[in-house]
């Protein structure tokens, strides 16, 4: 097995060079404290949530998990009466890890799309590892999820069309969000958008090797992630396919799915495993393995070339699933 | 990098900053990034438009600080800081800020990108061949048919192109206001918009060197097609000869300076409105309502009200396929009968 991992896209390895003192590969147990205080991700965070006045803005409290705290959601929905009806729905899980990050980190992803399709973004808070691991994590995104469902009309929104979105753990928790709709017969999303998403707790696939020390979310930060959410039992025989969507054995009857991931990150493989599984298990995915990317690249670096082809390809996807 | 590139600037603006974008560059050229990228880069740092313009070498690539590719060549502006590609040459590349004064970070821009530029040109232009050099003389014989067949044969064998290739094509191309061109096009495709001049440009098709002259006029009546692209003067930059089809009929109807016919005169005064020439060029141009609405940059609804106006002004429906046609067709002759 080599080892020499994919080279960045030209543009991503310059943009990696400027934020090289901000975000760093890997990530110990040590240093969760430290980021959680750090700029960082965070920047992702500032930004207008109106885009201009184009959306009306509320933080809603509504009931968690059976015997947990309140969740908390952002919504964020058109100013504008809606001219064809109830509005689709991008029910949006942030990223970090599973350690770090709120509701506004990545929402501006979603409403770009959402200004473009005239749709209602609702970005759901969480309780993160290692203060509160698995399960807490995906049953507060599955509350919050139960209650936009059941809510959604009081939203101008569609119950019927729903979308799950997240990047990296919000893509882990995304793709697990929607084995536990169909296990629980809960609400039913019409597509998973699962981009950069973290998949698997065994952390052990030849790109999590390769890119050991590069890039973005190596594969210590990985570990580091995991054993926050699941402790001693990470990478062992008990891992349930809602922590961890890759030990799922039954990828049938899910929503269609998008995933994608750079060809020079971590979670190259696992994502491309997924995919394949869903395939194999008669479901409907579209893969794009982005050459030279590296993990969550269309977020810092979006004006590249690179990040354009794939938000310009997540925007395609979604204007297909709605039609 | 947006954010990066304001805390580039905002925090450190001499040393830190400095730093920051040479080793951007240097990443950059040893990853062995594009043109495109190198243009890219500079605006984005930057936080405004970058241009490349390199008329020597037909290279043009102009970008916005939000990343997107964006050709819109109106000259450069005097104020803009600006740097050649070899020391003492033409200013060719641009950061597109006037009135902001001389400063430290955009003057290592301007010399790291244009270092950069430099050896991707170098690295690309020695590899493949050029277009026809643009040797007045030479490009004037080619399009003259009553100039001797053998000279024209000559002027295109000096011009780089092979007289005996028989699969050789080539296009005329008439900028407004500018000297003739000559493009070679691989196999009868259509020139990148980098091997375009700036502004308005006629293409002739793409034909075999002795059919050249012909090619130059139908490239000057396309020229005639053209607009500045502008919400005053809204349409096409650059029209295709070849894709004009029968329209191509009205160039000889309405000659250059003509009294406008009746359905321009009501385009002209309903253009007297803000922003209603855009508009109908919109519902031309697109294919759809919705499209034209998203083209304009307004809601469904501001589109029907301006739509509604300029019913009433022109005097004829915009909404039916027959109405769409009229106003195509006047649009198509204002431009037509422009002195």
């Amino acid at each position: 097995m080599t080892l020499v991992p994919p080279p960045f896209d030209p543009e991503l390895a310059g943009a990696l060079e400027l934020i090289k003192d901000m975000i760093q590969p890997g990530l110990t147990m040590d240093e969760i404290d430290l980021v959680r205080q750090e700029p960082g991700i965070e920047l992702l965070a500032q930004l207008d949530l109106t885009a201009d006045g184009f959306f009306k803005v509320e933080d809603r409290t509504v009931p968690g998990p059976e015997n947990a705290p309140d969740v908390s959601l952002l919504i964020c929905r058109p100013v504008a009466e809606p001219t064809a009806g109830p509005r689709p729905v991008f029910y949006h899980v942030h990223g970090g890890g599973m350690i770090i990050g709120n509701n506004r980190v990545g929402v501006e992803v979603p409403l770009t799309w959402a200004k473009e399709l005239d749709a209602v973004v609702v970005s759901v808070e969480y309780r993160l590892a290692p203060e509160h691991p698995h399960p807490a994590p995906v049953e507060d995104v599955y509350a919050g999820l139960v209650w936009t469902a059941e809510h959604a009309a009081e939203l101008g929104g569609d119950p019927e069309r729903i979308v799950i979105a997240g990047a990296s753990a919000g893509g882990g928790l995304s793709a697990a969000l929607a084995l536990l709709t169909r296990d629980r017969r809960g609400p039913r999303p019409i597509g998973q958008m699962l981009m950069c998403p973290m998949l698997d707790d065994r952390n052990d696939t030849p790109s999590a090797h390769q890119m050991a020390g590069l890039g973005v979310w190596d594969r210590t930060a990985n570990e580091t992630g995991w054993t926050a959410l699941l402790g001693a039992a990470r990478g062992g025989p008990d891992v349930s396919p809602y922590a961890a969507p890759a030990r799922a054995e039954d990828l049938g009857g899910l929503p269609p799915a998008f995933l994608d991931v750079g060809s020079a990150e971590t979670f190259r493989d696992e994502v491309v495993a997924y995919a394949s599984r869903i395939w194999q298990a008669g479901g409907v995915a579209e893969l794009h393995v982005w050459p030279g990317g590296f993990h969550g690249f269309d977020g810092f670096a979006p004006q590249a070339a690179l990040s354009q082809a794939a938000r310009a390809a997540h925007l395609d996807w979604l204007r297909r699933l709605l039609g | 990098m947006k954010e990066l590139a304001g805390r580039l600037t905002a925090v450190d603006p001499d040393a830190g900053a400095a730093v920051r974008v040479i080793s951007y560059f240097d990443r950059l050229a040893e990853a062995r990034a594009g043109l495109e990228a190198l243009v890219r880069g500079a605006a984005v740092l930057a936080g405004c438009p970058a241009r490349l313009a390199d008329t020597a070498r037909a290279v043009r690539v102009r970008v916005e600080p939000d990343g997107t590719r964006k050709e819109s060549w109106t000259p450069p502006d005097p104020d803009w800081p600006c740097a050649p590609l070899e020391p003492g040459g033409p200013p060719a590349l641009w950061l597109e800020r006037s009135g902001t004064g001389p400063s430290v970070v955009d003057a290592v821009i301007l010399e790291r990108a244009a270092g950069a530029v430099r050896l991707v040109l170098d690295r690309i232009r020695g590899r493949a061949p050029a277009a026809p050099a643009d040797d007045p003389a030479l490009v004037e014989a080619l399009l003259d048919g009553t100039v001797a067949e053998r000279t024209r044969l000559h002027a295109a064998r000096r011009l780089g192109v092979d007289p005996a290739d028989p699969a050789v094509r080539l296009r005329a191309l008439a900028p407004l206001g500018g000297r003739p061109r000559v493009l070679t096009c691989r196999a009868g495709g259509r020139p990148a918009d980098a091997e375009l001049p700036a502004g308005r440009v006629g293409v002739g098709p793409a034909v075999p060197i002795l059919d050249l002259p012909g090619s130059w006029h139908a490239a000057r009546t396309a020229l005639r097609f053209t607009a500045e692209g502008t919400a005053r003067d809204p349409g096409p930059r650059v029209v295709y000869a070849d894709e004009l089809g029968g329209i191509v009929l009205l160039a000889d109807l309405v000659p250059s300076g003509a009294e406008p016919p009746p359905d321009v005169r009501a385009v002209e005064a309903a253009a007297a409105v803000p922003g209603l020439l855009a508009t109908l060029h919109a519902v031309a141009a697109t294919p759809s309502q919705r499209a034209a609405a998203a083209e304009i940059n307004v809601h469904h609804s501001t589109l029907q009200d301006r739509l509604n106006q300029a019913e009433h002004l022109l005097g004829w429906p915009l909404r039916t396929p027959q109405g769409r046609l009229r106003l195509q067709l006047a649009l198509i002759m204002r431009h037509l009968a422009r002195p």
